[in-house]
């Protein structure tokens, strides 16, 4: 049988037989007057959809569930043995109690089931009034006079067609590292030595870096002695004999 | 400003506003003591009595300009309606519960009425008719409450313009009615005499 079965309210509850959003006092009910029949309900299902849902329930709710859920696994395994047993004349207490809580839940909540029915009554989705739905946003703004020619003007401003973006700040600078050590054997060449700072002048962060790179591969090559008489102050690049052989 | 001055102002105000405007916000507007404001009120609803073709509403807190009820068709030849669908028995349950219990959280309203509330809590939260009202400090579940939208859609003051609710419980003999209901159906052991 299908367990999302849309059944007759008995007790006069709107209530809908689906598992995970509908009653099981309701199919507790139905069970319990054998409008179901108890052997065909796949009570794995009913647990799982019940369960395993996303719904998330606090403990005392949670309990309830387990205790129907129990219950109605109890009723189902008395049903599937045989109801000969004498043992099952005599009532269940743990059963009762369920039903008890079951009428005793009924009873609560058929003041709110009321005021519902009470609500519907007062629903004005049938009246016929009509309020203002303008967004308030909409009715502070005002408007002032304006000339026809200001409207020119701004559609003149519109048809100006915008200048072309500028893609500078996109252009990456290049730096040849064998340029620049060329660049310094040539003037160590012809000057001997020359000044870190001197050569770095008006030059920006990169080509000072770059620089100071081919400086220290000239050393690494011990084709020019690196000296710097003070710390942080400028470097003086001597060429030395393997840099006057080269 | 004279009396006259004030009722033209107060008529202006709750012509143009889209939402329900509340005596305090009434008096913010206008610079006027709540006693001249009221009496502004009454004026405006005397005046728009039903004769005219607009009626000054207390609702959702606050007072509205709207228009009568038998003039619903021709505005509508203005103005398509939007659409509103009805809320199920299951929804109107739940939105009782709410409106009575507020704030109360997704977990209590399944309690009370025994069954899950996920789609029914998600669909008055997606039609406005129920917001969120934040967190217990001792919980983590989130709590809603009514909104204006549901008090102006049933036509209520305000959120406590409900009846109470102990004239909806059921008397002695309703319940006893119910219980032998179940009685006599054998979900209840018989009462041993």
């Amino acid at each position: 049988m299908s367990i999302r079965v849309r059944v007759a309210d008995p007790l006069r509850l709107p209530l809908e037989l689906d598992l995970f959003e509908g009653p099981l006092d309701l199919l507790l009910t139905l069970v319990l007057r054998e409008e179901i029949d108890l052997a065909e309900l796949p009570l794995r299902d009913l647990v799982e959809v019940t369960l395993d849902g996303e719904e998330s329930w606090d403990p005392p709710t949670t309990g309830e569930l387990v205790l129907l859920l129990c219950s109605l696994a109890e009723l189902k395994a008395r049903r599937l043995v045989g109801e000969d047993d004498d043992d099952d004349l005599a009532p269940d207490p743990d059963a009762e109690l369920v039903r008890e809580r079951l009428a005793a839940q009924l009873i609560a909540f058929a003041p709110f089931q009321r005021a519902g029915v009470w609500l519907r009554t007062q629903d004005g989705i049938d009246g016929a009034v009509r309020y203002r739905r303008v967004p308030l946003q909409a009715a502070d703004r005002t408007f002032g006079r304006h000339e026809p020619s200001e409207l020119g003007d701004a559609l003149a401003r519109l048809m100006v067609a915008p200048q072309t973006p500028s893609l500078r700040h996109m252009n990456r600078r290049r730096v040849n590292i064998g340029e620049i050590v060329a660049e310094l054997r040539g003037a160590l060449r012809r000057a001997g030595q020359v000044s870190f700072e001197e050569m770095t002048t008006g030059a920006d962060r990169l080509a000072h870096g770059m620089t100071l790179i081919a400086c220290l591969e000239l050393a690494r090559r011990g084709e020019a002695h690196l000296e710097q008489p003070v710390p942080f102050g400028d470097i003086i690049v001597q060429r030395t004999q393997a840099g006057n052989s080269g | 400003m004279t009396e006259t001055q004030l009722l033209r102002a107060v008529e202006a105000l709750v012509f143009l506003s889209p939402e329900p405007l509340s005596l305090v916000r009434l008096c913010e507007l206008t610079e006027a003591a709540p006693g001249p404001v009221q009496r502004a009120l009454a004026e405006l609803a005397a005046r728009h009595d039903a004769s005219s073709g607009v009626e000054l509403a207390e609702i959702a807190g606050g007072w509205v300009l709207r228009t009568q009820a038998d003039l619903g068709a021709v505005c509508d030849r203005l103005r398509a309606r939007p659409p509103e669908e009805r809320l199920s028995p299951a929804a109107l349950e739940t939105l009782a519960v709410i409106a009575y219990l507020e704030p109360i959280s997704r977990p209590e309203v399944a309690r009370v009425r025994g069954v899950s509330a996920e789609a029914t809590v998600a669909s008055l939260l997606e039609r406005g008719m129920i917001e969120e009202a934040g967190r217990a400090s001792d919980g983590v579940a989130m709590r809603y409450r009514t909104t204006p939208a549901f008090q102006e859609r049933f036509g209520l003051k305000g959120p406590h313009d409900l009846p109470s609710i102990a004239q909806f419980e059921l008397s002695g003999a309703e319940a006893e009615a119910v219980r032998q209901r179940l009685r006599d159906a054998g979900h209840l052991p018989d009462e041993v005499v």
